[in-house]
């Protein structure tokens, strides 16, 4: 793993000697300013003197996840909790990878066996508060919105229930893509209330082929995928147009459900 | 000379610096109430926000949330992820990824969505020149 660190980044000519602890403060310092490349060079020739160093294999866990090296840092990572179980920056560290990789149920265990042993820890407390989901809501009562169509230059339509559940995925094989949307829009509804700025309602995500056009409330979550050339008011246009489609058909699935009930009633009164 | 080229002279110690003024001139854009720069492992490179915000909490959710939306672009093969913004009843957080790491903003509700846009873009180009890869033979 260092040594993947070190073809990555080869170490520069030492003026001077320097002690493994120095050379990994300073290789921390410079991590801090965002100079990975001159970090690492400096956390290969500290593991260099002092290959046993857990803060060394910690740094080089980090640049690693820096440089987006996902399978190194893991193993860093891993080096270092089988060491001290309870580290909590490595336990805080492979819980975002897991998450990264979809392993919610990985991520959560380690982000509470790091409160566990360090109860005030606002990073890990951040992250497990982003991952809290609501109570599967029981099917018969999960609306369908049979009507809800994908529009003629999207590629995909996905709404999920307060649950985070998929009640309707236009093509259905864009089903597959409702956990992960449902995981951005938690730690998205997370960070913003972390900020101060209240609950999730829209969201605008660009990558360089597609814009995704989201739009929420406590019961459900609508995402389009359009083109990336839609323009931001067409796009939110549409978002809009589709939220109003589904919220009447939900109106009109609880009106029908509202009357079944009722009916029953009355016959068990009569 | 353009803040681009002025990047891209940038020496290691000044690009230092150089974060620090790009989150700074991001963070006194009109309407926004803050910004930072966060690395993918989820640490403040740089910040100017308001002392009210509990920055580390919310650089964690930042980077994960920043780190999920880069492996849910590969994997939905839609290319690499570069912006997003989530809005709330109370303002907006815009989110760019760049090189080393990932830009936020926190926007009043009355914030120019544009404005806002063009300057993470800015920003991301100032930093991801100042980050390019060093040529073949050299360390960084």
């Amino acid at each position: 793993m260092t040594a993947v660190l070190g073809r990555l980044w080869r170490p520069a000519v030492s003026r001077r000697p320097e002690t493994a602890a120095e050379l990994l403060g300073q290789g921390d310092r410079l991590r801090r300013a965002g100079r990975f490349g001159e970090a690492a060079q400096l956390v290969v020739r500290g593991l260099s003197l002092d290959p046993a160093s857990i803060t060394g294999h910690l740094l080089a866990a980090y640049l690693h996840v820096a440089r987006r090296t996902v399978e190194p840092a893991k193993q860093e990572f891993r080096w270092v909790l089988e060491r001290d179980p309870s580290h909590p920056r490595a336990l805080l560290g492979l819980a975002r990878i897991a998450l990264e990789e979809g392993d919610l149920e990985g991520g959560r265990e380690a982000l509470v066996r790091a409160l566990r042993a360090y109860p005030d820890f606002p990073e890990a407390q951040a992250l497990l508060d982003g991952l809290a989901t609501r109570q599967p809501t029981p099917p018969p009562a999960r609306p369908r919105l049979d009507r809800l169509r994908l529009p003629a230059s999207a590629r995909a339509l996905l709404a999920l229930g307060g649950d985070g559940a998929v009640i309707a995925a236009r093509p259905e094989a864009a089903a597959g893509g409702g956990r992960r949307i449902a995981r951005a829009a938690r730690l998205a509804a997370a960070a913003l209330k972390r900020a101060g700025l209240g609950a999730l309602r829209r969201a605008i995500v660009e990558d360089a082929e597609e814009a995704h056009f989201l739009r929420a409330d406590a019961t459900l979550t609508l995402a389009v995928a359009l083109p990336r050339t839609t323009h931001v008011t067409q796009g939110l246009l549409e978002i809009n147009r589709l939220w109003a489609a589904a919220q009447h058909e939900l109106a009109v699935a609880r009106d029908a459900v509202a009357g079944a009930t009722a009916s029953a009633s009355a016959r068990r009164v009569s | 000379m353009s803040r681009l080229r002025l990047g891209l002279e940038m020496d290691g110690s000044s690009r230092g610096r150089q974060v620090h003024d790009i989150v700074k001139s991001v963070a006194h854009l009109s309407a926004v109430r803050g910004a930072l720069l966060v690395s993918p492992d989820g640490f403040v490179i740089a910040a100017e926000v308001p002392p009210t915000i509990a920055l580390e909490p919310l650089a964690a959710l930042a980077a994960t949330l920043g780190r999920d939306l880069e492996v849910g672009a590969s994997k939905l093969g839609g290319g690499a992820f570069q912006t997003a913004l989530f809005s709330a009843d109370d303002g907006t957080l815009y989110l760019a990824a760049s090189r080393i790491g990932f830009v936020v903003a926190l926007a009043e509700p009355q914030a120019n969505f544009q404005a806002i846009r063009g300057a993470l873009e800015e920003a991301v180009t100032l930093i991801d020149s100042g980050w390019a890869p060093a040529p073949a033979g050299n360390a960084t």
